[in-house]
């Protein structure tokens, strides 16, 4: 079955496409094929709760609440600098492999 | 000179989607991303073009006889069409985009380097707010190039000093250190809440009053999805233009009026997510320079005003503010354009506002309802120049040749785009 990313912004303009961008990279170079990444909007993010085939959230705004799958912040793909992103990408491989 | 202006002229001529691919391509060659990269960005930004071009063509032709016949029946004149992002068009397509983008880049960098300003503005998607400012002053100007980027590098400054002005607060609200937001709408709309706020808390009764956002987004939350607010507003725009009475063909035109204005609802914003797909790759280069650039400074690091939509007051407020907004829009009299697809930056101000109400949705929905006001007015006032840059740039010759005017809240009514055009429209 196929693993579903979750790229969360205000409006899936602007923001949600930097982070998009270097995760989609970061997972060819793993050479993960079942991975897919997703542009969504912030009011889009309930609908996609009840997909099975959701295994995580990265939201460019801060999160108030929890959810199920692991989310992560991705403000470091705005402003981080390499370093800092390739830790973030780190982790989001990290809890890939672990489905 | 001749071979010059004709060779500007023919330039021209390709149309605005075929001008951006060529433009960005060059960019990206010049920004180092590498060949494949740059064709990519600049094929995908003219698909996005396009493709919202052929969006607004469609509610063009299901909105404008629907206002019309509503001005016919009642006296009504809310006869603009309201197209809000659609200016993105006008953004990234007038002929000075480029040099915009350039001008802008070494202005920000040498304020920051001389400590004028902490922003620095790596967000280059945000440039569209001055960049589509520009497009209307250099229709004003009569196609004056050079007055249209000094408007919007102007426009733009001041978005850095008011990002200066609120960055603290963003940060420590949203718990994102070393952000700035300089997004013109939102970061006026922190600007009108400071003092509106502070009135409202001496307010007896008024400062503690508060309502649920989980509650408000549990029971309502579906009217502040994109699709079904547009299918809302445009069944009852339906209903006023063409009457209940008028058997099936009536009904027909209500529902057909009701799933287009939904279409642009939830495909506008699609479109316009194209053109970034494009562009914004190809800036991430320079992004990265600015960066390393400025490395061991204080900084304020300009991002999206997305970012600032997180907190569950937002929604809640936006929720509430539609219909009071579309409301206020119908009543108040010289207000020409009903809000639908301008409804869309309403959540962006409220991102911008809830730092200063603490999260508080009553307040925030007073200081929005307020804020909006200027903004009806401006919107009509600047549809002229705003229905004019469309025209220059090919669009809808046709359709505003026979009356068709063009208008929108987050660009058409920004307070401070307001001036500037007042300003340069001296020179035109």
């Amino acid at each position: 079955m196929s693993k579903l990313i979750v790229v969360a912004c205000g409006a899936g303009i602007n923001t949600s496409t930097i982070a998009e961008d270097s995760i989609k990279e970061r997972v060819a170079k793993e050479g993960f094929a079942d991975v897919e990444v997703k542009r969504i909007l912030m009011a889009d993010i309930e609908g996609y709760l009840a997909r099975t085939d959701l295994i995580m959230i990265v939201s460019m705004m801060k999160i108030f609440r929890t959810y199920d799958v692991p989310v992560f912040q991705g403000m470091p793909f705005l402003i981080g600098s390499q370093a800092e992103k390739d830790v973030l990408l780190d982790k989001i491989v990290e809890a890939i492999k672990k489905v | 000179m001749g071979f010059l202006s004709t060779s500007v002229g023919w330039f021209l001529s390709l149309g605005s989607s075929v001008i951006v691919m060529i433009v960005l391509i060059i960019l990206g060659l010049i920004f180092r991303v590498g060949w494949q990269k740059a064709v990519r960005g600049g094929i995908t930004t003219g698909v996005g073009l396009a493709g919202l071009f052929l969006v607004v063509n469609v509610i063009v032709g299901a909105l404008q006889p629907a206002v019309a016949e509503m001005a016919t029946r009642f006296g009504m004149t809310k006869t603009l069409v309201d197209v809000n992002w659609a200016d993105a068009g006008i953004a990234w397509g007038w002929p000075g985009v480029a040099g915009l983008i350039v001008s802008l880049l070494v202005v920000n960098i040498l304020m920051v380097a001389l400590k004028l300003t902490k922003t620095l503005w790596t967000d280059v998607w945000s440039y569209w707010h001055g960049s589509a400012l520009a497009g209307f002053v250099w229709a004003l100007t009569g196609g004056n190039v050079f007055l249209g980027i000094l408007a919007g590098v102007l426009y733009l400054v001041a978005g850095s000093l008011m990002s200066d002005m609120t960055a603290k607060k963003y940060q420590e609200f949203n718990d994102m250190p070393g952000i700035g937001v300089p997004c013109g709408t939102t970061v006026q709309a922190s600007l009108f809440a400071m003092p509106v706020v502070w009135l409202l808390d001496r307010i007896p009764g008024l400062k503690d009053w508060d309502a649920s956002p989980e509650g408000i987004k549990k029971r309502y939350g579906l009217v502040g999805e994109p699709g079904v607010l547009g299918f809302l507003l445009g069944v009852i725009i339906g209903i006023f233009a063409y009457g209940v009475g008028t058997g099936d063909l009536g009904i027909a035109k209500i529902l057909g009026l009701g799933m287009n204005v939904a279409v642009m609802m939830m495909i506008l914003p699609r479109m316009v997510s194209i053109i970034a797909e494009g562009i914004v790759p190809i800036t991430m280069s320079i992004v990265q320079y600015m960066r390393e650039r400025f490395k061991d400074r204080e900084i304020y690091v300009a991002v999206d005003c997305a970012v600032l939509l997180g907190h569950p007051a937002v929604m809640a407020s936006t929720i509430i503010l539609f219909p009071l907004l579309v409301l206020l829009a119908a009543i108040l009299p010289g207000v020409q354009m009903l809000p639908i697809a301008s409804l869309a930056v309403v959540p962006f101000w409220a991102g911008a506002v809830v730092p200063y109400t603490k999260g508080n949705v009553v307040k925030t929905v007073i200081v929005l309802l307020l804020y909006a006001i200027p903004f009806m007015y401006l919107s009509t006032l600047t549809a002229e120049s705003h229905t004019e840059a469309f025209k220059m740039m090919g669009q809808y010759g046709e359709q505003i040749g026979q009356g068709l005017k063009l208008a929108s809240w987050d660009m058409g009514g920004d307070i401070l785009g307001f001036f500037i055009q007042k300003i340069f429209g001296l020179f035109g």
